[in-house]
């Protein structure tokens, strides 16, 4: 088992699939990391050296990811809603927010758009 | 709000959709009336913060007052042009 920023990961694990686990941290943001700090696209968890463990550790620590990038998007709603957007309006609803159909199919929006936005 | 808001929009070279509004500067004391239009369309500058206006939704006038966060949104954003539908069973 390999600790990288308090969370526990496998050692056969792929380094690139592990940093993607965290909230808003995608493939482009996991490649550039990878090629920041010299590792190879396919090593896996268990062949990390402990300083590179350290090393991007605190490169985490310093990005807006996992409850920080929730509280950015909660924010960006709530201030739609606050201002009476037309867009912060549908948020309210549970309705999408850029023009489409909600005759039918429409299940995204109504799980995701919400004031309170959880994904 | 993002600083890329507008940009990511429009293309740059356009600059932002201005659209020659009726503006009068307020003289200290003195009040003056919302600016009705009908421009949906039209960005908010930053020049607009402070001032009222009545927004045209296609029926009605919308009171809009203008605060500094709503710099880049468009005029129609706040003045809603849909009745939501509501189900009323007799």
């Amino acid at each position: 088992m390999v600790f990288i920023f308090g969370v526990n990961f496998h050692e056969q694990k792929l380094v690139k699939k592990a940093l993607e686990t965290f909230y808003a941290l995608g493939p482009q943001t996991s490649d550039r990391i990878l090629a920041k700090h010299f590792i190879h696209p396919r090593m896996k968890m268990g062949a990390l050296p402990p300083k590179t463990l350290t090393a991007l550790t605190a490169e985490l620590s310093t990005m807006t990811i996992e409850s920080d990038a929730r509280r950015l998007l909660q924010d960006n709603i709530k201030r739609l809603r606050d201002m009476g957007t037309y867009r912060g309006r549908r948020h309210a609803m549970g309705l999408p927010a850029r023009g489409q159909r909600t005759r039918n199919q429409i299940e995204t929006a109504k799980s995701l758009n919400q004031v309170e936005r959880r994904g | 709000m993002q600083p890329t808001r507008c940009l990511l929009k429009r293309s740059v070279w356009k600059g932002p959709h201005i659209v020659p509004l009726p503006i009068v500067r307020p003289e200290l004391g003195k009040k003056v009336a919302p600016i009705r239009t009908q421009a949906r369309s039209a960005t908010i500058l930053p020049n607009f913060v402070g001032l009222k206006f009545q927004v045209h939704n296609g029926k009605v006038y919308h009171d809009v007052t203008i605060t500094e966060e709503m710099v880049g949104h468009k005029l129609g954003e706040f003045s809603p042009s849909r009745k939501p539908f509501i189900y009323n069973k007799k």
